[in-house]
């Protein structure tokens, strides 16, 4: 009968009255009840019952306690994936796993983009595509059929003045093909050697 | 102390950046071992345990000759090998029958150790209760109640709280479903007798026990807007009387609390506050004040053209007001 059931709920008390006030961390969904507890003494199997009851009215009342706090004080959101508490963050101090990680040691490169403002390149900046304004096409940079590769496999290799004498002379020891990749080569290497100082650097600065 | 490794592939780099020193850190694991010998009653404990922090745990079968109050070195060591921090030895013998002890550590160095004897009369495994059980990797309510816990200087009852709530806390997200507050550990601490109530160690019985207990929450309507919660008992059941301990050492704690500064909590200006009333505060230096020319009382004595000899008495005047006027000022920005 639906009056009968309508009539049947009466107000459940859902507030908690103890003489010193709960503590809380919601970050940690955490309720301390200072409150002294005074258990009923442990002995025989009836004391034992009386003492769980105890218990467990303390601990409703924690929990009721808490439920209240979070749903209170928290803001709640309704997504799609459920009803969401935003909790704040922990405050309780607890020890950490690990220590804290050290600041990484600063490259001379980044000192000199601090001292200059170079900002770091975007993503976009860094994207491995480019629009070819010849051909009308995106092409890659770098990389397999990249853009810093033109003319490095030509057939005929256009030489300067200088680089004619320079041939003429035969001072040159090695032939102008693969120049182009050589000069790449020469470049990764330099850079490595950069990167191993900086490293030694930041070990020494220990 | 295991060997350092260089990463030689992605893989092997990758499982070495999730167990590096971070900012913002990984969940702690836990590690379940036992030892030589071990009662059936600490390993249910430690089983249940084991069940309730699942995720962030792992678990030894085989029995290890470790007596961690004597020599916790290896501990340590399956602490690293493991990447726990958490370690849960449980032991039993005669003299200290159905034993759990607690140990973290911090940089793989055992941080401080805990030993909790369990009562095996009133142990009750999570089997014994005929309740729903929660599902795998729920985070718990947890509530802390009675007086040894909010003692303001470090003992046993603070360490062991500290540790349980390290243990149970398990991964903390800044958001939860509201669905999933579905259990909720509560650990009472008895009353301290009056015979314990004395500075002077007491025996073990006269100090006060820690009882865990695990319940599921249901929620009732109230015909208000919060709901009326009761709770039904889950288990494990636990009492707990906390035996011998190794505090932390001071330096390695120090290390262990430093909080790492994060790009999240943006840098508060120097010297701006917010008063209790909302109003911006501001305090600035105002420079040092010119009393050079400060005008004190005109007495005919004291006029600049005639002796300029004796004027003792002003220079200390002005030296007081110095010491008055330096001082910062608030003033409303």
């Amino acid at each position: 009968m639906p009056t009968a059931t309508q009539q049947k709920p009466t107000k459940l008390p859902v507030t908690v009255d103890k003489p010193t006030p709960y503590t809380f961390d919601l970050g940690l969904l955490l309720a301390n009840d200072p409150n002294p507890v005074a258990a009923p003494p442990t002995g025989s199997t009836t004391d034992r019952t009386a003492l769980e009851t105890h218990l467990t009215s303390i601990a409703r009342d924690g929990a009721q306690v808490l439920i209240n706090q979070l749903l209170t004080t928290c803001p709640i959101t309704s997504t799609p994936a459920g009803v969401l508490l935003s909790l704040p963050a922990p405050q309780t101090p607890l020890p950490r796993e690990k220590p804290v990680p050290a600041p990484k040691a600063e490259t001379k490169w980044a000192a000199f983009a601090k001292r200059r403002g170079i900002k770091p390149k975007t993503r976009e900046q860094r994207r491995n595509l480019q629009y070819n304004e010849e051909s009308g096409e995106f092409e890659r940079r770098w990389g397999y059929k990249g853009a810093n590769k033109a003319g490095q496999d030509d057939a005929i290799v256009e030489l300067s003045s200088k680089q004619v004498d320079a041939e003429k002379r035969g001072d040159g020891t090695t032939s102008v093909r693969g120049d182009k990749r050589r000069e790449i080569r020469e470049r990764v290497k330099r850079n490595e050697r950069r990167m191993r100082k900086n490293e030694r650097n930041a070990a020494g600065r220990k | 102390m295991l060997r350092q490794i260089k990463p030689r592939n992605a893989r092997s780099k990758r499982a070495l950046e999730k167990r590096a020193p971070k900012a913002v850190e990984n969940p702690k694991k836990a590690l379940f071992l036992r030892g030589t010998s071990c009662s059936q009653i600490t390993q249910d404990a430690l089983g249940d345990l084991y069940a309730l922090t699942q995720v962030h745990a792992k678990r030894f079968q085989k029995k290890n000759p470790v007596h961690p109050f004597e020599d916790s070195s290896s501990l340590a060591f399956f602490s690293e090998k493991n990447d726990c921090s958490l370690l849960l030895f449980g032991s039993s013998n005669k003299k200290r029958p159905h034993t759990i002890t607690f140990a973290r550590t911090f940089d793989y160095k055992i941080l401080d150790m805990l030993e909790f004897s369990i009562d095996g009369d009133s142990f009750r495994s999570i089997s014994q209760f005929k309740t729903d059980k929660v599902p795998v990797g729920t985070r718990p309510l947890m509530v802390f109640a009675g007086t040894a816990f909010e003692s303001p200087v470090p003992n046993n009852f603070t360490m062991a709280k500290s540790m349980l709530l390290d243990f149970f806390r398990g991964e903390t997200s800044d958001k939860i479903d509201v669905e999933g507050l579905r259990y909720c550990i509560v650990i009472t601490a008895d009353e301290p007798t009056t015979s314990s109530s004395d500075p002077t160690p007491t025996t073990p019985e006269s100090t006060p026990l820690l009882r865990l207990r695990v319940y599921t929450i249901r929620t009732h309507r109230s015909s208000q807007k919060l709901p009326r919660i009761e709770l039904s008992e889950h288990g494990p059941r636990l009492d707990i009387r906390l035996g011998r301990s190794q505090p932390p050492d001071e330096t390695l704690l120090k290390e262990a609390m430093r909080r790492p500064r994060l790009a999240s909590d943006e840098r508060t200006k120097k010297n701006v506050s917010t008063d209790l009333m909302g109003d911006k505060i501001g305090r600035i230096h105002t420079g040092k004040l010119d009393l050079s020319e400060l005008q004190t009382r005109k007495m005919k004595g004291l006029k600049r053209g005639r002796d300029q000899h004796d004027d003792t008495g002003e220079a200390e005047e002005e030296e007081t007001v110095v010491g008055e006027e330096a001082q910062p000022r608030k003033r409303k920005a």
